[in-house]
């Protein structure tokens, strides 16, 4: 096999390591919350441990969890779902987008996918046999998907449109205006859509998270995916879901008991934990990142940094493109020089070689350290050294 | 609001048989579940320790792609001190339990191949985990006498047809059989022979009474064989969902990359238990494996008693029976649940993990 130049993934796992060797690293890549998980939870977790460890969980997880999982995305996305038929717990977010992938797209199948956006899509896609059919959104207008070109990426080998709100890496949100055309696009072009909820308790702003299954309609076209990892900061326990019409989620049950077969009981007690004990962890770290948001955005602009304005989420999405420098290159420099972990776009999208993704997952007297020594590489580019 | 594009979707899934054949659970549902072929056991303090320590310690993100490099390098150790692989640190993937193990071998190694022979017999995990792509397969025949392992001729013979990826259990899942020593040996040769890979599910060999002959151990180049199985099997972590692939260097790019893609890693809890299972795992595991050898032959001589045949087997922790339907009947309205034997593709048997309600479920008998 040739040797390619590290792109996607690999260039990510590259400088990640790299950065792993500078004890004064500051990481503003990955996109794990720098909290660790709350202590209540880690609690229930230590007492499923002696209380827990030998109950059977099915491979579309507990009942009680799968129950708890209903009344949220029911609260906070209104959308209404059976926790015995409509509810598969997954190994995390991913496990559940690679899951909604494989569950709707077969081999020559194309699905619209908004671009930037988070790369897992593509490997899934590719996985499954899949082909995506991209629309481009653009930093001028905040990385708005616009429904009219959704509607013009449209062929007759069209099966599914993603919706990943707010989106990874460009931290857009699809507004409700937007989000009822989306689902009428869908719905005459008998679409499937998968929604991708991650990120939906972090929203800036006046702006509106909307989940497309809670509209009229839509539930029986919509898969929807969330997990407790970024906004629960429970990244290592594994614990994502699944929401969706019953003759779809039995697919689902069946896939995820194929490549998976079940998921950590301990890992679910926790998030049972999660999210039926107290909520305030989640509002304070919430809050957090939005004081961080502003620390951020203030400090790119000092710099001249152009984006388009976060919506949610938990990063920005930088063009350095005035740097004259692919932001591949950038993201080296910074980590080689100043050990600052960022990711560059291309990254994310082929496209998006101008493009640097930042998160605000560090405390903020990292994240100002870290700006500070971004702008010295950033200040050196400019003037050409 | 009827949709073409959902009802196509099922219908094209709902006719994968492979993908829709039934998925066995590590663990027992109930007292009366015996279709489970792990080894139900207490939960030892010192590994619940370890993983509450890890927790407190702030171990609750996101941990390497592969696994964290202590339990990796605990895996591979251990693989080498049971003469199970000559593997390193860097041939590890931990995975999120057997199911997961077996999803990622068959379809990563098996992009390099054009098709791939399985035991006409065997988990019906693997079916399903061959199921969510096109593959094509081909069965190996099996047979009661031998414990639904494929013969070493078989395996020549499709070899000789062009077949170059194996997938091969040994203990058979079903029945506990292993291939011995000479027999692995000729596995390897033809192996060598025709440049051909094979995925060895070894995960039941710590049940194996006596020696336990591993093919990961003949390629000591880690050339041509990925191992998989459970880790840290009867440690009471069954439900914590976690194994493991041992594969050649050339495929773990791969793989690791699927599973970045599936799963970005394995729980961070269940990765620290494992690894404080491999601590006192020879301390723990002796006295559960006698104890079940104890158990499964007072089981069969109860089966022999009744005129049941018993599957030959090496495997201490399930017991694979030759039962009429009249039989499988009783036991079923007894309360008792069982693995069928149809569903690994052998219709004529049931396999009942070895445990003290085993015993009862066979008393429903008399
Ligand atoms: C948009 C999006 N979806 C899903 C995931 C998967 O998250 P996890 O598997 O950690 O829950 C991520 C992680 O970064 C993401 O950004």
């Amino acid at each position: 096999m040739k040797k390619k130049k590290p792109s996607g993934t690999s260039l990510l796992y590259q400088l990640i390591g790299e950065a792993r060797g500078y004890d004064d690293a500051i990481v503003l890549g990955r996109g794990d919350p720098d909290f660790d998980t709350p202590p209540h939870i880690v609690a229930a977790a230590k007492r499923a441990m002696v209380e827990h460890y030998q109950d059977h969980s099915p491979p579309q997880g507990l009942l009680a969890l799968r129950q708890a999982i209903a009344e949220r995305v029911k609260r906070v996305n209104n959308i209404d779902v059976d926790p015995e038929t409509e509810v598969v717990v997954t190994n995390g977010g991913q496990e559940a987008l690679f899951l909604m992938v494989l569950a709707v797209i077969a081999p020559g199948d194309e699905m619209i996918v908004p671009e930037p956006n988070y790369n897992t899509y593509a490997d899934s896609l590719a996985f499954a046999g899949g082909i995506k059919a991209e629309v481009q959104t653009y930093a001028e207008s905040d990385f708005r998907a616009d429904p009219a070109a959704v509607r013009a990426a449209i062929t007759d080998k069209t099966r599914a449109l993603l919706l990943v709100s707010p989106n990874n890496p460009a931290a857009s949100v699809i507004s409700p205006a937007d989000m009822r055309e989306m689902l009428e696009i869908a719905s005459e072009h008998d679409l499937m859509i998968l929604a991708d909820d991650i990120y939906d308790l972090f929203v800036y702003d006046d702006f509106e998270h909307i989940s497309p299954a809670s509209l009229p309609g839509a539930k029986e076209r919509t898969l929807t995916l969330n997990a407790l990892s970024k906004s629960y900061s429970m990244t290592g326990w594994r614990l994502g879901w699944i929401v969706g019409p019953a003759d779809l989620m039995a697919r689902v049950t069946e896939l995820k008991a194929a490549i998976s077969g079940g998921t950590s009981v301990i890992s679910q007690h926790a998030g049972i934990a999660a999210l039926t004990g107290p909520q305030d962890a989640v509002e304070m770290m919430a809050e957090a990142y939005r004081r961080r948001r502003r620390l951020v955005l203030d400090a790119l602009d000092a710099m001249g940094v152009r984006y388009g304005m976060p919506q949610g989420g938990q990063f920005v999405f930088a063009d350095i493109g005035f740097t004259g420098l692919d932001s591949a290159e950038v993201a080296q420099r910074m980590v080689s020089e100043q050990h600052v972990l960022a990711y560059p776009g291309s990254a994310f999208s082929k496209d998006r070689k101008d493009y640097l993704r930042m998160t605000f997952l560090q405390p903020e007297a990292q994240l100002r350290e870290g700006l500070r020594r971004m702008k010295i590489v950033i200040d050196k580019i400019v003037a050409g050294k | 609001m009827a949709s073409d594009n959902k009802s196509a979707l099922l219908r094209r899934q709902r006719a994968n048989e492979h993908l829709n054949s039934p998925l066995l659970q590590p663990m027992a549902r109930d007292d009366k579940d015996l279709s489970y072929d792990g080894v139900q056991a207490r939960l030892d303090e010192r590994i619940i320790d370890a993983a509450a320590a890890a927790l407190d310690d702030g171990q609750t993100h996101y941990v390497d792609v592969p696994g964290i490099a202590p339990l990796r390098a605990a895996v591979a150790e251990h693989l080498r001190d049971s003469a199970a692989g000559h593997y390193q640190e860097s041939n590890i993937v931990i995975t999120a339990g057997m199911q997961e193990a077996r999803f990622l071998s068959m379809q990563m190694i098996g992009e390099n191949f054009n098709s791939i022979a399985l035991p006409a017999a065997l988990d019906p995990g693997a079916r399903k985990a061959l199921g969510t792509r096109e593959r094509q397969p081909s069965f190996l025949p099996v047979a009661p006498a031998r414990g639904y392992l494929p013969s070493v001729d078989a395996i020549a013979q499709a070899a000789a047809d062009g077949c170059r990826l194996f997938y091969l259990e040994s203990p058979a899942r079903l029945s506990g059989a292993v291939y011995t020593a000479a027999e692995v040996a000729a596995i390897s040769q033809i192996a060598a022979d025709n440049d051909a890979a094979v995925i060895w599910d070894q995960g039941l060999a710590p049940w194996v009474a006596g020696a336990y002959a591993s093919l990961a151990a003949l390629d000591s180049d880690c050339a041509r064989t990925a191992a998989i199985g459970e880790l840290a099997s009867g440690m009471g972590l069954a439900s914590w969902f976690i194994g493991y692939i041992a594969a050649p260097a050339r495929w773990i790019a791969a793989l690791q990359s699927q599973k970045q893609i599936m799963a970005i890693c394995t729980s961070t809890a269940a990765q620290y238990a494992a690894l404080g299972a491999s601590e006192i795992y020879s301390e723990l595991h002796a006295p559960r494996l006698s104890a079940l050898g104890a158990l499964r032959a007072d089981l069969a001589a109860s089966a022999a008693a009744l005129g049941i045949a018993v599957v030959p087997g090496a495997a201490q922790n399930i017991l694979c029976l030759q039962v009429t339907a009249a039989q499988r009947e009783t036991i079923s309205a007894a309360g008792f649940a069982y693995a069928d034997g149809s569903h690994f593709g052998a219709s004529e048997v049931v396999r009942l993990a070895v445990n003290d309600a085993a015993a009862a479920a066979l008393g429903a008998l008399t």
